[in-house]
């Protein structure tokens, strides 16, 4: 079952072609990485795909629901807010920065959506909310607020944040490019549970490690394009195309 | 000759009448310009120039100008300005009561305002994200942290604001410090207006410690 499919993505901000021509498809279960330098189109695309920015052209089907479409003019047209709302709900995001709601506890940044949003009652929010931690080995950080923890455990409360949701379809913006080497372990311990898991992941990430090692495949950006899109061990290890080799190379340079 | 304790008592009664007239201008402005501050501070923020440009003239006019004038304008000006026959005397209290919320309203807009923009745009990005509608986003997720950065430029305002009720004299309302006043010329004494002075002072610690527990109850995160 295809979870994700993208078709002729455009999106310019004034002048600037930010995505220029984007197909992919993911399918239900899949990993799939997207490296690139910066300035790349990559965090762009995950916004396009997250509804946070509108795409100029081009389509996008969430597990055949079709969110935007070009019409006739070539002009992109999306779905009416109301089945917006609904694709919304089938998509998480873990952003760089995290973005937890420093007023509410642990718990509620967890509960507050499932309750106020999915309207499922507050015991089974909560119940759901400290399996979620256990999985994340955070369950004695429930009642703590954001500030009182670190970046990587600030991290995997956003992921139990997204995934108490229970959507389709996850998306990291760059999950541990704000957090200290050696808090990025814990996060992508989580993330590799899920992958194992069968969680359908499109993961924006500069660990090369990671994409070899969890992503079924691994798509490479470069200019609003994807330039090359394989196996993790072809992109990566053995890529054909000249501007990932480069990055590649820059990349076990540093 | 032993000191006049009656009617030293007396003025503090007779002061305490005019408090009572100054505390009910105070929490009656407070009631109704924090809630209208915040639908100025909409409008200001409103991506339609025909609300906000109007709202802009409307702060500039209400912080440009003298409180003292505009009491004075809202209690005479429709006088002057409704046509022979139609004209009506405006309860003192009530436009001094309109007069200040309208000024203390454009002052709470900007604060608001200034609360809102400061909160991060991945805030929004994360409630839009999970699906919570623009109405919950905004009360559930950005109004709490908003209320807690502008606790601090709030706290100035109102405070100074029952020392503004003070200018509610200039059309003849009997608060605290027309009392002190008519009573310190009668009997060619400063006191009454030192124990105004007091007065003041007390009502405004008993606001300062108010606001400072307000500050304390939402010092639990940050």
């Amino acid at each position: 079952m295809i979870m994700l499919e993208v078709k002729g993505l455009h999106k310019s901000f004034d002048s600037n072609k930010v995505l220029n021509d984007i197909s992919f498809k993911v399918e239900k279960g899949e990993v799939v990485a997207v490296i690139g330098p910066s300035g790349s189109g990559k965090s762009t695309l995950l916004r396009c795909l997250t509804l946070l920015e509108r795409v100029d052209r081009g389509t996008i089907v969430v597990a055949g629901d079709e969110m935007v479409r070009t019409n006739s003019e070539n002009y992109a047209v999306y779905a009416p807010e109301s089945s917006l709302k609904k694709i919304r709900l089938r998509m998480g995001m873990v952003f760089q920065d995290y973005n937890l709601f420093p007023h509410f506890s642990v718990l509620r940044n967890i509960t507050e959506a499932p309750i106020h949003v999915a309207r499922i009652s507050k015991e089974e929010a909560e119940e759901r909310a400290f399996e979620l931690l256990k999985k994340m080995g955070l369950e004695d950080k429930a009642d703590a607020y954001p500030y009182q923890l670190s970046g990587g455990q600030s991290q995997r409360v956003a992921i139990a944040r997204a995934l108490a949701m229970n959507p389709d379809i996850l998306f990291f913006d760059e999950p541990t490019s704000a957090l200290d080497p050696e808090l990025t372990g814990e996060v992508l311990k989580v993330m590799r549970t899920l992958a194992e898991e069968r969680m359908t992941m499109v993961v924006v990430t500069h660990e090369m490690g990671f994409a070899r090692e969890v992503a079924d495949r691994v798509i490479f950006m470069d200019k609003g394009q994807i330039v090359e899109e394989g196996k993790p061990q072809v992109v990566l290890c053995n890529p054909s195309n000249d501007r990932t080799r480069a990055f590649i190379k820059g990349l076990s340079e540093r | 000759m032993t000191y006049d304790w009656d009617g030293f008592l007396n003025l503090l009664i007779l002061l305490l009448e005019g408090a009572k007239l100054t505390v009910m201008i105070f929490f009656l402005t407070l009631i109704f310009s924090i809630p209208l501050g915040l639908i100025v501070a909409f409008g200001r923020m409103s991506k339609s120039w025909i609300i906000r440009e109007p709202v802009k003239i409307y702060i500039l006019l209400m912080r440009g100008t003298p409180l003292i004038l505009q009491i004075a304008l809202v209690y005479f000006g429709p006088y002057y300005l409704l046509p022979e026959g139609m004209k009506i005397n405006l309860d003192r209290f009530a436009a001094a009561v309109a007069a200040c919320t309208l000024n203390y309203a454009a002052y709470f807009a900007e604060i608001y305002r200034g609360g809102i923009q400061s909160i991060p745009k991945g805030q929004y990005e994360a409630a839009e994200v999970l699906g919570f509608s623009k109405i919950q986003t905004f009360m559930r997720i950005i109004l709490p942290q908003v209320v807690k950065r502008i606790l601090p430029p709030m706290s100035n305002e109102i405070i100074t604001l029952v020392k503004d009720t003070a200018l509610v004299q200039t059309i003849g309302i009997s608060e605290l410090f027309r009392v002190a006043t008519v009573q310190s010329s009668a009997k060619s004494s400063t006191i009454p207006l030192a124990v105004a002075g007091i007065y003041y002072l007390i009502m405004n610690w008993v606001v300062t410690e108010f606001l400072q527990r307000a500050e304390k109850k939402l010092d639990y995160y940050r």
